[in-house]
């Protein structure tokens, strides 16, 4: 009896701390589901390889999408009688159907990381990974209520153009980041989430989306550089996945960048900028609160273990967190 | 040219300024806006006095968050408040007790009975459904009637951001906000009143933390049970000398408990159910300034007291008529408590708890304050013990104590009982109350559930833990 009571909890305590979609994924069938996804991903690597004008044919999109050849040369026959692509020569091309479906995916997937980035707490390092499973499961609908929720937004959490709904995007802009000259100031634009290791050793370096860049040099294949005047370094293949470039309204602040938890009690300064990494609502309720570039900001308050902190600005006092605090930039005045 | 058309070229022309534009568009809007206003308002404000560093707030908040004296301060105000509430609430309880239930019953039975209603229906609406509103108005309304203001008050100085303030630093290592330490206090006073309360976080997933842990404070309702169980089971076990400071011992125990467990709690849901659910702190300490005393009185007995009582009395009106009609229809005899005490009462013995207990928790969930007299009642009416108690179906509570234990000894009760019904008083579903303002604050039902279910199942897994080691001790 006790044993059976012992099970039952068990069973319910798993329920409750089992994500939905791990029970989805337990009572789902996957033969069907696995083919849509297989030929979407198709369709979205074709398209990708032919932006960069590199030929395509099975073997390539078989060993990009590590599954079987034969699986894929399937996919691929059922794809052409669809009419989304046609071969030449063992060369694979989209159609025009083809073209708008797989932009229909990229812009499900990126409208879906801006939304992790913006709604949720996941781990960026999460996001690609997620949108990647996300993308075969939302219809035209969703996507459109996701987009309007997160205000139609033209850019994902990585810098990548959103295409819009009619299937328009625009040119890549910026050039890489190991083009840049010497004491050259730009802004990172753009970090490619793919290899997935790459991506997660320039996140780990601490580089994001909006970050100011001073350009040093290249040495021994190390590109060295300063991000928010902190001095920095990435490998050749690494800095090859970054583009840089000034985008409108940008301010570049020259000089150092101090830190707003740096702060001791009864000092004061003036407000220079909010790290980007500082997203959706976070960013917004800071903003909100009067936290913006030009205010005079004093640390009035420390708490009894000293994080928070109480700021004073515009004549209210607010207490953030140390964590929030690193990612406001000022000047000491 | 059609006007569809049009629009398309518009909103792609729109697409691709945005586009030219990039993300830098709402931060500049902001900065704009600030700018202009700061303007505007340094051309039309003079500030008559600039604020000395020496000024009051300064260093009334350097005393009350510093070091050596801040958590000092704060444990002596909540000690004080909890003091005069339970101290306080004393008088104004038997009071009311004494009109509503030991004068007002009888008379309205009366009353109703010289009418020629028949017998049973006197018995549904008044020994059912009046008494159990009765019971929980002389119990749940002085409390809170002192609790609330005095909460309010603390708020309206300007206090209690302070306690957020200095707290916020163990609460942001569970992954919630430190205002969750004002809305647990508040919990002590009410769960319901506590989850409304949780408007102050304005984060939403620490928001829902705070919504979803709120029960594991131990609030008013259940203080009288915690009291009573202690001082006959605990109490007991040592010398009379000891027994008041042992018993008020075990039932902080309880309470401390419960605090930890809200910690535990918090951390397990940012980790598993909330991993990724937004949160965004800020924490405004506003300016102190002398509380409205009237205003206070008003608000918090209008807005709190009143609107938690006021739902109490609507779930607890047919909880009374349920009790009453379980207690009286019989098949084979046997009344339907009974059918279902002797069914529950193996499965009830595995968690060290018996059947009447299990009935009492599921038919008073309108109101915890109902469970203790809900219990003798049911105790009384299964035994048959014709001694005591007022009939089947007639919630009652006795003066004396031993009178209490006696009934508590003829039922089978051990000490493992007491210390497994402490437990589950505090690790069991919200009061209906509680969970019908969670569906409001959330709703979501898949939060309701959560909240309702988690803290039962934790309860049924400590109690049961608990009994199989006391039987390997005993």
């Amino acid at each position: 009896m006790s044993l059976f009571i012992y099970l039952v909890l068990i069973f319910i305590a798993s329920i409750l701390f089992l994500k939905r979609k791990q029970i989805v994924f337990l009572f789902k069938k996957i033969k069907n589901e696995d083919d849509k996804i297989l030929q979407e991903d198709i369709l979205k690597n074709i398209y990708q390889l032919q932006k960069q004008n590199t030929i395509c044919k099975t073997e390539t999109i078989s060993t990009r999408l590590n599954e079987d050849k034969v699986k894929v040369q399937n996919s691929i026959n059922k794809l052409q009688k669809l009419n989304f692509v046609n071969t030449v020569d063992e060369e694979i091309h989209l159609t025009e159907s083809g073209k708008t479906y797989a932009l229909k995916i990229i812009r499900f997937h990126r409208l879906y990381e801006k939304f992790l980035a913006d709604k949720t707490n996941l781990n960026e390092k999460t996001w690609h990974k997620v949108a990647d499973e996300i993308e075969h499961k939302l219809n035209q609908e969703d996507a459109e209520k996701i987009a309007a929720q997160i205000g139609n937004p033209v850019y994902d959490p990585h810098g990548d153009p959103i295409p819009s709904s009619s299937g328009e995007l625009p040119e890549k802009i910026g050039i890489s980041l190991s083009e840049m000259k010497h004491n050259e100031i730009s802004v990172v634009l753009h970090i490619e989430d793919e290899p997935h290791n790459i991506y997660e050793n320039i996140v780990n370096k601490g580089i994001y989306k909006g970050i100011q860049i001073r350009f040093l040099g290249i040495f021994n294949n190390e590109v060295s550089f300063y991000a928010n005047e902190k001095l920095c370094s990435l490998s050749l293949d690494e800095a090859n996945n970054i583009q840089v470039g000034i985008p409108k309204l940008e301010k570049i602040h020259l000089g150092e960048f101090k830190k707003l938890s740096s702060l001791s009690v009864g000092e004061k300064g003036k407000i220079i900028g909010i790290a980007k990494s500082l997203r959706g609502q976070q960013r917004r309720r800071i903003m909100d609160l009067g936290i913006v570039p030009g205010t005079i900001i004093e640390a009035e308050l420390e708490s009894i273990s000293g994080d928070p902190v109480a700021y004073r600005v515009r004549g209210t006092t607010i207490a953030l967190r140390k964590n929030q605090a690193e990612k406001i930039y000022i000047e000491k005045i | 040219m059609d006007s569809k058309s049009n629009r398309e070229k518009i909103i792609s022309e729109a697409n691709r300024l945005r586009w030219e534009l990039g993300e830098n568009l709402y931060d500049t809007l902001m900065e704009t806006i600030y700018n202009n206003a700061s303007e505007i308002a340094n051309k039309a404000v003079t500030y008559s006095d600039k604020k000395s560093p020496f000024s009051f707030d300064r260093t009334l908040d350097k005393i009350l968050t510093s070091k050596y004296f801040g958590i000092p301060i704060m444990l002596m105000m909540l000690a004080f408040v909890f003091w005069l509430t339970i101290v306080g609430a004393n008088y104004p309880s038997s009071i009311l007790a004494s009109f509503l239930i030991d004068f007002l019953h009888p008379e309205l039975k009366n009353i109703f009975l010289s009418f020629n209603i028949p017998n049973w229906l006197v018995g549904l609406l008044i020994d059912g459904g009046y008494l159990s509103c009765a019971w929980v108005v002389s119990v749940m309304l002085p409390p809170m009637a002192i609790f609330f203001p005095l909460f309010t008050l603390l708020e309206d100085f300007g206090y209690l951001p302070r306690v957020a303030f200095n707290l916020d630093a163990i609460y942001k290592k569970a992954g919630a906000h430190g205002k969750q330490a004002l809305t647990m206090a508040m919990g002590f006073g009410c769960n319901a009143a506590g989850i409304i309360s949780t408007r102050i976080i304005d984060s939403p997933r620490e928001r829902l933390i705070a919504i979803i842990t709120n029960n594991f404070s131990l609030c008013n309702g259940r203080w009288p049970t915690q009291i009573l169980i202690a001082t006959v089971f605990i109490g007991s076990l040592v010398p009379a000398y000891l027994a008041g400071f042992i018993s008020a011992l075990a039932v902080i125990f309880i309470a401390v408990l419960g605090i930890i467990m809200s910690f535990i709690v918090s951390w397990a849901l940012t980790k598993t159910l909330l991993k990724g659910e937004i949160s965004a702190f800020s924490l405004e300490l506003p300016p102190y300034r002398p509380p409205r005393i009237l205003q206070t009185l008003y608000t918090s007995l209008i807005d709190r007291t009143i609107f938690v009582l006021w739902r109490a009395i609507v779930f607890s009106f047919p909880a009374g008529l349920v009790i009453w009609l379980i207690s009286n229809i019989t098949i084979d005899g046997i009344s339907l408590a009974n059918h279902f005490i002797n069914f529950f009462n193996p499965v009830a013995l595995i968690f060290g708890l018996n059947g009447v207990i299990f009935l009492a928790y599921i038919i008073a969930i309108p109101a915890n304050e109902l469970v203790l007299p809900t219990i003798l009642m049911l105790t009384v009416s299964h035994l048959g013990l014709n001694d005591f108690g007022a009939g089947s179906g007639v919630l009652f509570e006795l003066e004396s104590i031993e009178d209490t234990a006696k009934i508590f000894q003829a039922g089978g009760w051990t000490l493992l009982t007491g210390i497994n019904l402490m437990l589950f008083s505090l690790l069991h579903n919200p009061c209906s109350t509680t969970i019908f303002t969670i569906y409001k604050e959330t709703k979501s039902w898949k939060w309701t559930l959560v909240s309702t279910f988690l803290p039962i199942i934790l309860g049924l897994l400590v109690t049961f833990i608990v009994t199989k080691i006391y039987y390997l001790v005993h």
